[in-house]
């Protein structure tokens, strides 16, 4: 049987090659009952519409970034409220709460969640010395969804849309100064061609999972389903570890590009913290008593 | 011809026409959501989610105009074996093509409507900073690729019963590709 | 074998379709149905709104109407002509005379466009009826603007470069340097071959041009400057950072409906035909790029692309040997896919053999372009065959045929691009660093 796994970044992302793996062990797992076949770079389908393929049965597995849904339900949203949880730890303890809720939705939704590797911390990426939020104002700062925008309000910054395609060029051209991204991003385009400073504030870390369609799974003899239990118990560790090496390694690549890569000063993380509350009240609003859930269980593992 | 019929083929005229204007009218959507978010950003205004209704409105002048696009012979077709060949066998073959065109064009029609019936059950909503309920934007494609497949179909039966199509090739005003 | 057997497979459905006269679009969308149906247990219909709604709804894609529409626009306005008087004069007395026109038209316009078929319509709808009124040879009139006209893919702004940078995560910018010097020589390399057949064809007999002297040329040449004005706004507003390059577009169409209405060409019957003319060519390439989309999803299903290029890795090839397999294969799929889906469902594969074998990547992009502006050209499915097949009525194997020179061109321009990396490298080497410096 031929699993294809439609995957939105490219292939040599970290998550892309975590994939590999678990796919590879899958195959080699089962003895070659389940092939599974990875399609990096949404070369299948699009990052936005890989959820609703695998819902209804187009392809039966595939990857996805979490937040990705946060329109359709706040809760998805959960593992990118600025400022909630700001390192690996924290946001592994975040997941861990949030998780029992993520699989109930997504099974209402005939899909099985199967594993989540996070991104690198989000920094603020920028084209000056950042000391305040008072210094941000006016800064055009690229947003990607309502998150992000509101985050630019907050603090503000002038909102633009650029697509994920068109950021090296926005920032070439100046049509964006500022973004929020992790420091692969920031490595991957090479926005040391146009930007200064990279503040390492790690706002949040962003999720990805994998899935896989119910149907499909209900289907699964119950000795491939634990060799595809323990690929992704694997590859959720394997990820995670690559997330953290590969942060070190982005770093230093923006560093040797000639940014200027550090924390950010006292006065600008307290205010950013500020916003973070904000943000978090506004959340628990949209996200409703699931989210309320989610946020209590985090805050008990403190 | 009885004027039933005759009032059925004004009728499909009309629609077909109707719909391209429609199309033309999306096209000018795009121009006018580009200018007014350039504005937007000049002026320091947000207009969040511009770019994903141009992208609606790209759909949008697409679908609606590809039946009007096939009547005046805008989509392109390689006519090497049509020209070649006799008026029998010429019959035969724009039957064929016709004919497969046409179950094409039924075939994505019935689709598109099941995965715009779906998207509007699931109230699914655009991931970008529209959110917009999709099955909104997709009517489009419901709408345009329907009066897309009757296009073909009419263009059939008139191929079965009189025998030639009813596509007039003015200058064709082609272009780009990629 | 499996690979062979698929291909056949398909080539014979596409064959079967595109031969018998089906539109191009539908018979794409003919076969990734049958592909799927045949060879995967995927749900073809549902896979096929999903993938074609996502394709046709996509925000990129709205530079497309907009630069058709501004060619439109252009196009009813005496705005063309004024090009071409503008630049006959100086042509006039180059061996090939204004054949030259036709590329010199071509760089130009590819500097405002990102496509290659936009670049082809616009200059080809000033230059056709010009150059058949001086009785060009008509192959030498159509191969060259068909040749020419891919150049809008090199030449910045460039779809192509843009989809390829995305994918191979390289910096667009310095793609888009790369381009310019290829992208120029390659112009040059087909003026060349203009001036060398006007020596030797003896079908080459034009009607003389009256003479005019250097102040008349210069004279003819204000001519020039409402359209190299529009150069201006619509490139400059984009390097400026004033503007993206749908915004751009957008730019273009207002800048060419200003000059239009200045000019006192514009009215309402212009204003509406360019319109029309532009919804339709614009749902035109829709349809192929829907069907081709489709087409895409159900080669990546079947895993065609992938098991060709694995195929192609498993050899174990030097450098040269690498680019010239790469160089047949992208040739033979550019026959049948156009060269944006090309690029994204291959890359996954050939960017590892790429990086693996020390190929620039930079270089790569410029390479890959040359490729698929071959593609552009050759049967059964290239864009420019079926633009030109539009505009002028002629059989497809004639126009192919007229083209044959032209894509030679490009194969020697493949080689000046393996000798001579330099060509592609030099300007984003040596390119102005952002204020962050660095590498
Ligand atoms: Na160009
Ligand atoms: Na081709």
């Amino acid at each position: 049987e031929k699993w294809d796994m439609p995957m939105a970044y490219s292939g040599s992302n970290f998550h892309s090659a975590t994939g590999a793996e678990f796919a590879k062990c899958i195959t080699t797992g089962t003895g070659g009952a389940i092939e599974v076949v990875t399609h990096p770079s949404g070369s299948l389908f699009k990052g936005g519409d890989i959820k609703r393929a695998i819902q209804t049965g187009q392809a039966p597995i595939g990857e996805r970034l979490l937040s990705g849904h946060q329109n359709e339900n706040a809760v998805f949203g959960v593992d990118s409220i600025p400022f909630l949880a700001t390192s690996f730890d924290d946001a592994g303890k975040l997941w861990k709460a949030a998780k029992p809720t993520m699989e109930k939705i997504l099974a209402d939704q005939n899909l099985v969640l199967l594993y989540s590797v996070p991104w690198p911390p989000q920094g603020l990426y920028f084209k000056k010395e950042v000391n305040s939020v008072a210094d941000m104002k006016g800064i055009k700062f690229r947003s990607y969804n309502n998150a992000t925008a509101r985050l630019a309000e907050l603090t503000g910054m002038l909102p633009v849309t650029i697509e994920a395609a068109e950021i090296s060029q926005a920032f070439a051209t100046g049509v964006a100064e500022s973004m929020v991204s992790s420091g692969s991003t920031g490595y991957d385009r090479k926005v040391w061609e146009s930007l200064t400073h990279f503040y390492e504030v790690d706002a949040w870390l962003p999720r990805n999972y994998i899935m896989v369609n119910k149907d499909v799974w209900n289907d699964t003899s119950d000795a491939n389903k634990n060799v595809i239990r323990g690929c992704a118990e694997l590859a959720e560790y394997a990820g995670t570890w690559r997330a953290v090496e590969y942060t070190q390694f982005t770093l230093n690549g923006l560093k040797a590009g000639g940014m200027t890569v550090g924390p950010a000063g006292d006065a600008l993380t307290g205010e950013l913290k500020d916003i973070g509350a904000t943000m978090t009240e506004e959340w628990l609003k949209a996200a409703g008593p699931d989210g309320a859930a989610i946020i209590e269980s985090y805050k008990s593992m403190q | 011809m009885i004027p039933a019929l005759k009032k059925v083929r004004s009728f499909l005229d009309m629609i077909y026409l109707a719909s391209g204007i429609v199309a033309s009218l999306f096209l000018i959507a795009i121009l006018t959501l580009i200018l007014v978010q350039m504005l937007a950003r000049w002026t320091g205004e947000v207009f969040p989610g511009a770019p994903d209704y141009a992208g609606y409105c790209m759909a949008a002048a697409s679908f609606f105009a590809f039946a009007h696009a096939l009547n005046r012979g805008a989509h392109i077709r390689v006519s090497i074996l049509i020209n070649a060949v006799g008026p029998k066998m010429r019959r035969i073959l724009e039957t064929w093509c016709f004919a497969i065109g046409a179950g094409l064009a039924w075939y994505f029609a019935y689709y598109a409507v099941k995965a715009t019936y779906w998207s509007w059950k699931f109230h699914e909503v655009s991931q970008g900073q529209d959110a917009t309920a999709i099955w909104i934007p997709q009517l489009a494609m419901v709408i345009g690729s329907v009066i897309f497949a009757i296009a073909l179909l009419d263009h059939l039966i008139h191929v079965l019963f009189s025998g030639d199509h009813r596509i007039t090739t003015d200058i064709v005003e082609q272009s780009h590709g990629e | 074998m499996e690979e062979i057997q698929l291909i056949a497979l398909f080539l014979f459905v596409l064959f079967l379709f595109l031969g018998t006269g089906v539109w191009v679009g539908l018979a794409l969308l003919g076969v990734a149905f049958f592909g799927i149906e045949m060879f995967t247990a995927r749900p073809a219909g549902d896979t096929m709104i999903t993938t074609i709604w996502s394709s046709s709804s996509s925000w990129t894609l709205t530079a497309l109407p907009l630069f058709i529409w501004m060619g439109e626009i252009l196009f009813r306005t005496r705005l063309s002509e004024d090009m071409f008087r503008g630049l006959s004069p100086w042509m006039a007395r180059l061996p090939g005379g204004l054949v030259h026109t036709n590329i010199v038209g071509c760089t130009i316009f590819a500097a405002v466009s990102g496509s290659s078929a936009a670049t082809l319509t616009t200059v080809g709808k000033m230059s056709i009826p010009e150059l058949r009124k001086r009785n060009y040879p008509e192959t030498l009139v159509i191969g060259t603007l068909a040749g020419a006209a891919t150049l809008g893919l090199m030449i910045p702004p460039s779809l192509t470069l843009i989809v390829y940078g995305v994918t191979i995560n390289e910096s667009i910018t310095k793609l888009f340097m790369a381009g310019i010097l290829p992208g120029l020589f390659l112009a040059f390399l087909f003026m060349g071959y203009v001036a060398l057949y006007s020596k030797f064809s003896s079908k080459f007999a034009p009607a003389d041009e009256p003479k005019l002297t250097f102040a008349e040329k210069v004279r003819n040449s204000r001519f020039l400057i409402p359209v190299l004005v529009l150069i201006a706004v619509v490139i400059g507003s984009m390097y400026m950072g004033v503007a993206t390059a749908t915004e751009a577009a957008a730019f273009g169409v207002v800048g060419s409906l200003i000059l239009a209405a200045s000019q006192k060409s514009l009215n309402w019957e212009t204003f509406s035909q360019s319109l029309m003319g532009a919804t339709r060519t614009s749902a035109m390439i829709a349809l192929i790029l829907a069907g081709a989309s489709f087409l895409s999803l159900s080669m990546g299903f079947t895993g065609l692309p992938r098991g060709l290029a694995d195929l192609i890795a498993s050899l174990d090839l030097s450098r040269f040997e690498l680019l010239m397999v790469l160089l047949v294969f992208y040739i033979i799929l550019g026959c049948f896919l156009d060269g944006i889906s090309s690029v994204v469902l291959t890359m996954a594969v050939v960017e590892p053999m790429i990086r693996q074998a020390g190929i620039d990547l930079i270089w790569f992009g410029i390479f890959i372009v040359v490729v698929v502006e071959m593609a552009q050209i050759t049967p059964p499915i290239g864009f420019n065959l079926f633009v030109l097949q539009g505009m002028t009525h002629h059989e497809m194997n004639f126009i192919a045929k007229a083209a044959i020179p032209m894509f030679l061109i490009m194969v020697v321009m493949v080689f000046v691009l393996i000798f001579v990396p330099d060509l592609a490298t030099y300007l984003p080497d040596n390119m102005r660093q952002g204020p962050g410096g660095g590498v």
